[in-house]
């Protein structure tokens, strides 16, 4: 409770309801104008949510979990008390989800309902696989909030080089990619909306979210056990 | 429990620094039950010591063992000690009732006495079920040290706890302090100010620049601190002549004209030259201006002990 207390501050909200109404407004923009099967999944789902949006509204919970701790020091509230690191990191990490995990997934949900294209399960397809990124990327972005104070600027430089750029270019990276996880995954539930561009399949596509996800959880147990809490 | 002879922390050789500036220097020391204080100016690594003790900061060099177990990665022992270390932090959104039985829960404890048991020793039974983020300075300062307490520690390691508070809170936790000590427990207290320590603490750690310079009990250390010379600048017209007659008291070891005007004096006794100097003014038709201490600062005092 108290990490998702924390997670939840009035500045967060407003800009988690932004990073929300953005796509959804452009979604609503484009449906009205261009009518094309596949003219808002491909754009602004792919293009926008999963590409942008996701990654940011999860790295600005998940870096400030023990961020905002180390910069305001009540991290060694916590850990002067009998409690095991991994419990500390799970609590830090399942706030970012538990907030970020359902908006995300309405935003794509209800994108994918809106396009032509997402008839059948496409919306929970897409709700599914923006779950597996929004798991993913709170692992890797709590890490790098206890790695460094700076962890907004490098998870930028990351989401916009590595996530958007070079994995969009360099198909052998996609396996080294949260965005193609969550298209991996999408795709594996509905090959029909979500087409092969961009993708991997499914299983390696959640044994990668997995691999993620638990690397950087052992990651930063191993990191708030060992480092010096001023 | 540990026993009056049996030390509740032990420091062997520690060190740290971070790249290369050293802020502890091969401290080795022992704590034993009642209270102990570690005293020194700001930035003397007071805070870094006791980081190392509570398991927060790992040493670069030597060891840290408190009731007879390694402190660092020993998250059990934190049933057993209680920390409040310097920063003031709470969460502002919670009351001080709950941020109590946080810390008791976190403790492992789900009782709603041993919150009520903190609360009042802490003097805060009426701001319980206020926001932290309403509280003063002081109020912070005893909810803090509320938590620390609440699962009833062994030892308990409390940084500058006094920062902030007046001095009738002061009064309160020297009563405090005082009960904890006389059930056994050991209690070590940081702290830049030497009056402070002298009325909390049995035996003394003076730390300075990293470094232990002295321990052992507070008074023989405050003996050897009121020792010390102090250098005065005393303001008087006819200098030359009031130097001359200065030379003469048995409480100056040294005279000196400066520039300026003045005249500088070291002396071991300051109240005697306090007392004399206007009386040897008087004598030889000088006019006295003023008689300062020049080097009254806790830096002074700290870098004597540590020349000794």
């Amino acid at each position: 409770m108290l990490a998702l207390r924390q997670a939840v501050t009035r500045r967060k909200i407003a800009l988690l309801i932004i990073l929300s109404l953005l796509p959804l407004g452009l979604a609503v923009i484009l449906d009205s104008t261009v009518a094309e099967a596949g003219s808002l999944i491909g754009p602004v789902l792919g293009g926008l949510v999963i590409s942008v949006t996701l990654p940011i509204t999860v790295m600005v919970l998940a870096t400030g979990a023990f961020g905002n701790e180390v910069e305001d020091r009540t991290l060694s509230l916590l850990t002067t008390k009998p409690v095991q690191r991994w419990t500390i990191v799970l609590s830090k990490f399942a706030a970012s989800v538990v907030v970020a995990a359902p908006l995300m997934a309405v935003v794509a949900a209800v994108i994918t309902t809106m396009d032509a294209d997402g008839t059948g399960n496409a919306p929970l397809a897409a709700a599914v696989g923006v779950i597996v990124g929004v798991v993913a990327y709170s692992s890797a972005f709590t890490w790098l909030g206890l790695l460094t104070t700076r962890a907004l600027g490098f998870g930028l430089v990351y989401v916009l080089l590595w996530e958007a750029l070079i994995t969009s270019f360099l198909s052998g990276t996609r396996y080294l990619s949260i965005r193609s996880y969550i298209f991996g995954t999408a795709h594996g539930l509905n090959d029909r909306a979500f087409g092969e561009d961009l993708t991997i399949a499914m299983v390696p596509a959640l044994v990668g979210a997995a691999l993620v996800t638990v690397g950087f959880f052992l990651l930063t147990t191993r990191r708030l056990s060992r480092m010096d809490i001023q | 429990m540990t026993t009056a002879f049996t030390p509740a922390v032990e420091v062997q050789a520690v060190s740290k620094w971070y790249g290369s500036v050293v802020a502890v220097n091969d401290a080795s020391f022992d704590v034993y039950p009642g209270v102990t204080g570690i005293l020194g100016p700001n930035g003397a690594g007071k805070t870094t010591l006791l980081s190392m003790m509570c398991g927060l900061v790992k040493p670069s060099r030597g060891s840290v063992r408190m009731l007879g177990q390694e402190v660092q990665g020993n998250i059990e022992l934190y049933r057993r000690i209680g920390v409040m270390l310097e920063h003031d932090v709470l969460y502002p959104f919670m009351t001080g009732r709950d941020f109590v039985r946080l810390a008791a829960r976190l403790q492992g404890m789900n009782d709603e006495s041993a919150i009520d048991r903190a609360i009042h020793a802490a003097n805060l039974e009426d701001a319980q079920h206020r926001a932290t983020g309403t509280y003063s300075r002081g109020m912070r300062q005893r909810i803090r040290l509320a938590a620390a307490i609440v699962h009833e520690p062994e030892v308990l390691i409390l940084d500058e706890p006094l920062n902030g508070t007046d001095p009738r809170q002061r009064v309160e936790f020297a009563d405090f302090v005082a009960r904890l000590s006389a059930q056994g427990k050991a209690i070590l207290i940081s702290s830049h100010i030497l009056e402070e320590v002298e009325a909390l603490a049995d035996r003394i750690l003076l730390v300075v620049s990293g470094k232990l310079a002295a321990s052992g009990d507070f008074h023989a250390i405050r003996e050897k601190l009121d020792e010390r010379p102090f250098q005065v600048r005393i303001g008087a017209s006819r200098q030359r002549e009031m130097a001359a007659a200065l030379v003469g008291l048995d409480a100056v070891e040294s005279v000196s004209l400066a520039e300026g005007g003045s005249i500088e004096v070291l002396t071991r006794n300051i109240a005697e030259l306090q007392r004399m100097a206007p009386k040897l003014a008087q004598e030889i038709d000088s006019r006295l201006y003023r008689i300062e201490p020049l080097d009254d600062s806790l830096e002074s005092v700290f870098s004597y002990v540590v020349q000794r």
